[in-house]
């Protein structure tokens, strides 16, 4: 039936037999996606790798630059056939796995039909696949060939080709002190001390730098470190709204504990595709572990009170930007205007989290969710609909068609297998945890405890008859809610057995009398007050609005519960959706192309101080082309190959040796953007680096780790670091806003900005004083010069040249002299007080003073 | 949608400004050398120098300060319905332009309300301004008066807005301010280009957002100074027991420790620009102080500000802080009456609440403009008068009016702007603006304009502007 006489005789089309399948439909059903997953990243129209091209059929049959690749009808005599079945070389996918052996047969039946291309799969939305793989970034990475050399590090292989190309020389090694305080700042954000310089200095071994690297990235400093980075990018904030009034409107409270989830990973080096799993749907992915809940709070932080249409296109737009640099914000009030991103994939990306609300559940030792708790999401309700809004305004949903989740068509035929996830009770009932009744009963007693000290208060004072009595009656009220709340867990429990005791019922019942007749004793101190207050009214009607509120309090008190009796808490649905979690298993897979790509790149950009794509947020086609795009596959594929393990990467990075280089140009003329890497970059410090370096180096950094926000006024005074100050648009450390904190509405890459506000901060600050004063205290030199050695080596880690000493010790000198007559000097002594004061012994001062210039000096702030 | 000015970010952004032989700090390094430059270059000639830019927290009633209508009186206490102003509701520009902040609070309110002040005709040109405000009215021969300007948020996010120009939602977009220090630059390097005088709206209704600088970056965003000459702005004084000589010598030898250093690095742009911003922090230190501390002016001066009266004492101070900061050259001053608790916001109790603000506000602003006037500083400083919103023709609460953001008054003056002019008007009840409809980008463009910048041309490559972010200068008021 295949037989070459039936397709010379007939064609390829009359050649397809099967009534189910022409030749061109296996072709829209099976090759094409075979194709675009596996051939089409490098034998495309824009970049046909060996001369190839497999993006249309007339340039398939043209072949290769060794010939033809497809005969059709003959698959045994055709080389892409060969190759993908490895039967001659090279093998194909090029470094990658072999396909299936039925992808394998398809594509033979396929070559073996005519080879036919058919027409591409149609898409309403009008998104041309073809057309898509043109983009780099849209094509899944594949490992290019490392150039060969003489270098060990394949980083250091690609940076060197590219400036062989453009004519860059690379800049010699930077010295060992330059290149340990590069490293700690890098890794860990804190600068060596000067016994950790000499150590490595003279550390002959020439594993040295690489066992530096790696007791670094195991230092728990490393998840302070690039938590901050990460968070940044993931826009962590503190609940901010209307602070006066405590109403949260933006985030939610103990947003912490996913600060806090976020240093522990990255310390426990947990991968980042579990990472993105946790945070888009750790409930749904650990179902009843609240460790991993925390991690949710990447989603809890888009909670916005007023209007959850703002809140879900916040979360739109930053989980496409943050994980994969997809601007898909630009598409929600008309097609995407540069990228193949129609209007309704917005939406249906939006659908994966139509379901999702945000909840605070209790955690062990407090009752009470405002003072402390565990902000989370789950899915509430998985029937919402969603629709797209005609030109992006919610007012006018077209209700015509209900869309339904699933990625960008840009990326393809994607199954998500979307499932449900069933919830255990501590999901769905969570106050049925083991230490929620302890924490409830222990709040019950601390509140009878309060009652009986107002009503002492009140005897005390003595307060009139009838508020002495409602005080009583609040004390009783208060005892007899303990019996109250006690049989409401029992009831709550019970019914949360399987199977239901046969008792249920009347724990139920003992419930609700107990209850009943504590709110009974509650409404009755209401009455008692009502009265009081309206006898004090004496007919006043301006005055009987007390009374009445009091009144209608004690009403609807009886009234309550209408009927069986008030749970001990929420209870929420028993499945989740499972939507959130199939989006992040796909985000955070090989199958995305922009994943691995967007992470590397934000990782390269910390560490060398500029990132391949410049437009970190943009890897579309309105966004900038990678400097090094062979490299930054290579990174990207290498990471996924490794498990997305960021240690092994940022080890990777920063023992090559273009990170090692010195960051003098050689010929500062040739490449002036340092594109291509001639040199290393000098970097400034990042506002958390500058304050915890200046407390390190005093000694006095508290090396507490995680909890609740710090206010952010008392950064002079709590000497903790400074990620676990409160942040929040109107809430941050003014020394940190001089030197570029991260806004906490978005921040995908730091600016760095020269101004005065940062040499006010640095030279009129208390910090710096304390700081400054502190160090010359602890110094121990017995003359100018050797006191000035010790300065240069503990603030700028490094020594000092001698020309420096010597204007260092004349300047101890003359400022001694000046010190001398403190009669003869104007007292400035406006700002805020610096928690050590000066020293009175002119002598000291003066070195004090030296400290405190040298917290100025340029190489205190930057990183060479 | 970048907000607030924190993070700005954006490569492009660098590309775009600064000379590309920068790297790393090439923006910073570039601003820098633009001040050095005192300035940009305005697009085309400018009519103003600077700006003073007045605003009213909490959202003034305009139908008691600057829109008289006598119908409320006539209406008193009948409802919208029963007027011959019952089509108001059905307008389209309710249904088209209000986006509630929270849908279904504020409701429009029913019950027409009497005004709670009378009006007469003030100025050499007789326009009507209420008997709250007769030292403005005095003055009003100075001014083009706005009867017709409209916001679409019907809460206080509408602060946020009229700075930005879009709705609270849409996020924390660059100010106008920004705007104009990020076209212009500065007059005066050893002052912030654009400065914050009082106590800016609470973080409810944009905070620090209301003088920021979005996507533009933070060295565009206002820096706010306290009206203090002893610590006007953080960290301008170290705390006690320094010595200026001490602090002299210190910036001394650190620059002499930093030019040692250049010897080693010679092309370091960022070292030449951190040497510099030291040079800038000293001098501003010493300057800022300087340009808040009032003391040296005459006593005439400060009694035309109000300084002499305990009323007017706060916000006079903050009034002639404006001038003499403007004068020494500052951009852009944005001045906030009415502190985070949403002082105009009379929702009841207007006449008591409005009659003490306009008490505190009315001379301190009429004596500014008195002050600009006479040192013939006014032809070059733009004063601009504004709040976010209007008040309901409507009584809330029996004595108090709502939000009301479809027509309110706002008024500009000197720096190019017709004096004495009356533009645009409010129908009849003072509830849509119908004649000269403007939106508060058309104030926005207005003053850009006059500052010789053409709204359409401030554009970040990468940041896309929508049609409503540009506004439309206002020709009638433009002398």
């Amino acid at each position: 039936m295949r037989s070459p006489f039936w397709v010379a005789a007939f064609g390829f089309a009359a050649a397809l037999v099967s009534p189910a399948q022409t030749p061109a439909d296996l072709y829209t059903s099976h090759i094409q996606p075979l194709f675009q997953k596996s051939c089409l990243p490098c034998h495309n129209a824009a970049s046909s790798q060996g001369g190839l091209d497999l993006s249309s059929r007339a340039a398939m049959l043209k072949g290769s630059e060794h010939g033809p690749v497809v005969l059709p009808g003959k698959p045994e005599q055709s080389q892409l056939y060969k190759v993908v079945a490895h039967i001659s070389k090279p093998t194909m996918p090029f470094n990658g796995k072999k396909l299936a052996e039925a992808d394998v047969a398809k594509i033979a039946d396929w070559i073996r039909d005519g080879a036919e291309f058919g027409p591409p799969a149609k898409d309403p939305d009008g998104v041309d696949l073809a057309e898509v793989q043109k983009h780099w970034a849209f094509r899944n990475p594949v490992r290019p060939v490392v150039p060969a050399g003489r270098f060990a590090n394949p980083i250091d292989a690609f940076v060197d080709a590219e400036r062989g190309k453009h004519g860059v020389k690379a800049a010699g090694p930077a010295s060992k002190t330059t290149l340990i305080r590069r490293v700690y700042l890098d890794l860990i954000g804190l600068p060596p001390t000067p016994e950790e310089v000499a150590v490595f200095v003279s550390d002959a071994d020439p594993k040295a730098y690489d066992k530096l690297v790696d007791r670094l990235l195991a230092s728990p400093a490393y998840g302070e470190r690039w938590g901050r980075h990460w968070l940044d990018i993931w826009r962590y904030s503190d609940w901010y709204g209307y602070r006066q009034s405590a109403q949260v409107r933006y985030s939610q409270r103990h947003i912490w504990r996913w600060r806090d989830w976020t240093v522990e990973s990255l310390n426990a080096n947990k991968p980042y595709d579990r990472m993105i799993q946790e945070m888009v749907a750790g409930d749904e992915l650990a179902p009843g572990d609240p460790a991993v809940a925390r991690a949710t709070g990447y989603l809890a932080r888009s909670w916005y009170l007023f209007n959850r249409n703002v809140w879900l296109s916040d979360v739109v737009e930053y989980t496409s930007a943050s994980f994969m640099g997809l601007t898909l914000k630009c598409a929600r009030c008309h097609n995407h205007k540069y990228d193949p991103i129609p209007q309704a994939d917005y939406y249906r990306f939006r659908a994966f989290f139509e379901p999702h609300e945000v909840r605070t559940d209790r955690v062990p030792g407090q009752a009470d969710i405002l003072k402390d708790g565990l902000p989370r999401v789950y899915d509430a309700d998985g029937s919402r609909p969603t629709y797209r809004f005609i030109r992006g305004n919610e007012a006018t949903p077209d209700e015509s068609i209900q869309l339904q989740p699933a990625v960008p068509k840009l990326f393809g035929k994607v199954d998500l297998n979307i499932k449900p996830v069933p919830l255990p009770l501590a999901d769905s009932f969570p106050d049925t945890r083991a230490f929620v009744p302890g924490d409830l009963i222990a709040e019950a007693k601390a509140k009878i405890e309060k009652a009986q000290a107002e009503l002492e208060k009140a005897k005390a004072k003595p307060e009139p008859d009838a508020v002495i009595r409602a005080a009583e009656r609040r004390v009783e009220a208060a005892k007899a809610d303990l019996p109250a709340l006690e049989a409401r867990i029992q009831a709550d429990l019970a019914a949360s057995q399987t199977p239901v005791p046969a008792n249920v019922e009347d724990l139920a019942a003992t419930a609700r009398k107990l209850e009943k007749e504590a709110n009974r004793l509650h409404a009755d101190a209401a009455m008692i007050l009502a009265r009081h207050e309206f006898d004090l009214a004496a007919g006043d009607e301006k005055k009987l609005g007390k009374p009445t509120a009091k009144l209608e309090e004690a009403a609807k008190l009886l009234k309550e519960p209408a009927e069986g009796y008030t749970p001990i808490g929420p209870k929420y649905p028993t499945s989740s959706t499972g939507r959130r979690l199939a989006l992040a298993k796909w985000i955070a897979s090989r199958e995305n192309p922009l994943t691995a790509r967007v992470a590397i790149n934000d990782m390269w950009g910390r560490h060398f101080g500029k990132p391949l794509v410049s437009t970190v947020f943009n890897f579309g086609r309105s966004g900038k082309a990678p400097s090094h795009p062979q490299l930054l596959d290579w990174l990207a594929v290498e990471f996924m190959d490794r498990g997305w393990d960021m240690k092994a990467m940022h080890r990777l990075m920063v023992t090559s040796d273009t990170y090692k280089m010195s960051s003098t140009a050689v010929d500062a003329s040739v490449d002036p953007d340092n594109v291509y890497l001639g040199h290393m970059n000098p970097k400034r410090m990042e506002a958390e680096v500058v304050r915890d370096s200046m407390l390190a180096i005093a000694g006095k950094l508290d090396r507490t780790m995680g909890g609740a926000d710090i206010d952010e006024k008392k950064g002079d005074s709590v000497f903790r670091r400074t990620i676990y100050f409160r942040t929040a648009p109107d809430l941050q450390m003014d020394i940190a806003q001089a030197f570029d904190v991260a806004s906490p509405i978005e921040c995908f890459e730091r600016s760095v900005s020269i101004v005065p506000q940062q040499a006010l901060a640095l030279s009129n600050g208390p910090l710096s004083f304390t700081v400054a004063r502190t160090v010359a205290g602890q110094l121990q030199a017995p003359d100018a010069k050797k006191f000035a050695e010790q300065a240069f080596a503990r603030i700028l880690g490094r020594a000092a040249s001698p020309q420096e000493l010597a204007a260092s010790v004349e300047y101890l000198a003359s400022q001694a002299e000046l010190y001398r007559d403190p009669a003869k000097l104007t007292v400035i002594a406006n700002g805020p007080e610096a928690s050590v004061p000066p020293s009175k012994d002119p002598q000291q001062r003066a070195r004090e003073s030296l400290v405190h210039v040298l917290l100025n000096h340029n190489d205190f702030v930057t990183i060479r | 949608m970048s907000k607030t000015g924190l993070c700005s970010s954006h490569r492009t952004r660098r590309h775009f400004l600064a000379d590309t032989s920068m790297g790393l700090t090439g923006l910073a390094l570039g601003t820098l050398l633009r001040r050095n430059a005192l300035g940009k270059e305005p697009h085309f000639a400018p009519k103003a120098k600077r700006v003073i830019w007045l605003f009213m927290l909490g959202g003034v009633s305009h139908v008691e300060s600057f829109d008289p209508k006598p119908d409320l009186n006539k209406y008193a206490g009948k409802q919208l319905s029963e007027t011959p102003m019952k089509d108001v509701l059905s307008n389209a520009f309710v249904k088209e332009n209000l986006k509630a902040f929270v849908p279904g609070q504020h409701q429009i309110k029913m019950t027409l309300y009497p005004m709670q002040t009378g009006f007469r005709k003030r100025g050499k040109n007789g326009v009507e301004v209420s008997d709250w405000f007769p030292n403005m009215g005095d003055m009003m021969h100075e001014v083009s008066l706005i009867r017709s300007v409209w916001t679409t948020d019907n809460d206080h996010g509408a602060i946020l807005q009229f700075h930005t120009g879009r709705h609270i939602f849409d996020g924390y977009l660059p100010t106008l301010g920004s705007w104009a220090h990020y076209g212009l630059g500065s007059l005066n390097e050893n002052l912030p280009a654009f400065v914050v005088l009082g106590q800016p709206p609470g973080d409810c209704c944009g905070g620090v957002g209301t003088h920021g600088s979005g996507y533009l970056g933070p060295e565009h965003a206002g820096v706010r100074l306290e009206v203090d000459p002893k610590n006007p702005l953080p960290f301008a004084s170290p705390g006690s027991g320094v010595y200026r000589e001490e602090q002299q010598r210190e910036f001394e030898f650190l620059n002499k420790l930093n030019g040692m250093s250049g010897v080693e690095y010679p092309s370091d742009p960022a070292l030449k620009a951190r040497i510099k911003s030291y040079e800038l922090a000293y001098r501003m230190q010493m300057a800022a102080p300087e340009a808040i501390d009032y003391k040296p002016e005459s006593e005439g001066v400060k009694k035309l500000y109000g300084i002499d009266q305990e009323v007017t004492k706060p916000f006079g101070e903050v009034c002639l802080a404006a001038r003499r900061l403007s004068e020494r050259g500052v951009r852009f001053v944005q001045v906030y009456h009415g502190g985070s608790g949403n002082a105009w916001d009379a929702h009841k109790d207007l006449k008591k609440n409005h009659t003490d603000l306009a008490a505190q506000t009315d001379k301190p602003v009429a004596g500014l403009l008195q002050d600009l006037k006479q040192r013939g500083l006014l032809d070059e400083t733009l004063v601009v008068w504004a709040t976010e919103f209007g008040r309901t023709p409507g009584a809330e609460q029996s004595n108090g009016r709502d939000h009301h953001p479809f027509g309110f008054s706002v008024w500009m003056a000197g720096g190019g702007i017709k004096a004495g002019e009356v533009h645009g008007a409010t129908d009849e009840i003072g509830f849509h603006a119908v004649e000269h409809r403007h939106y508060v980008t058309d104030i926005h463009a207005t003053v850009l304009h006059q500052l010789g910048l053409d709204p359409k041309r401030l554009d970040i490559p990468g940041r896309k502007r929508i049609e409503i972010d540009y506004g439309t200068p206002i020709k009638e008021i433009i002398a």
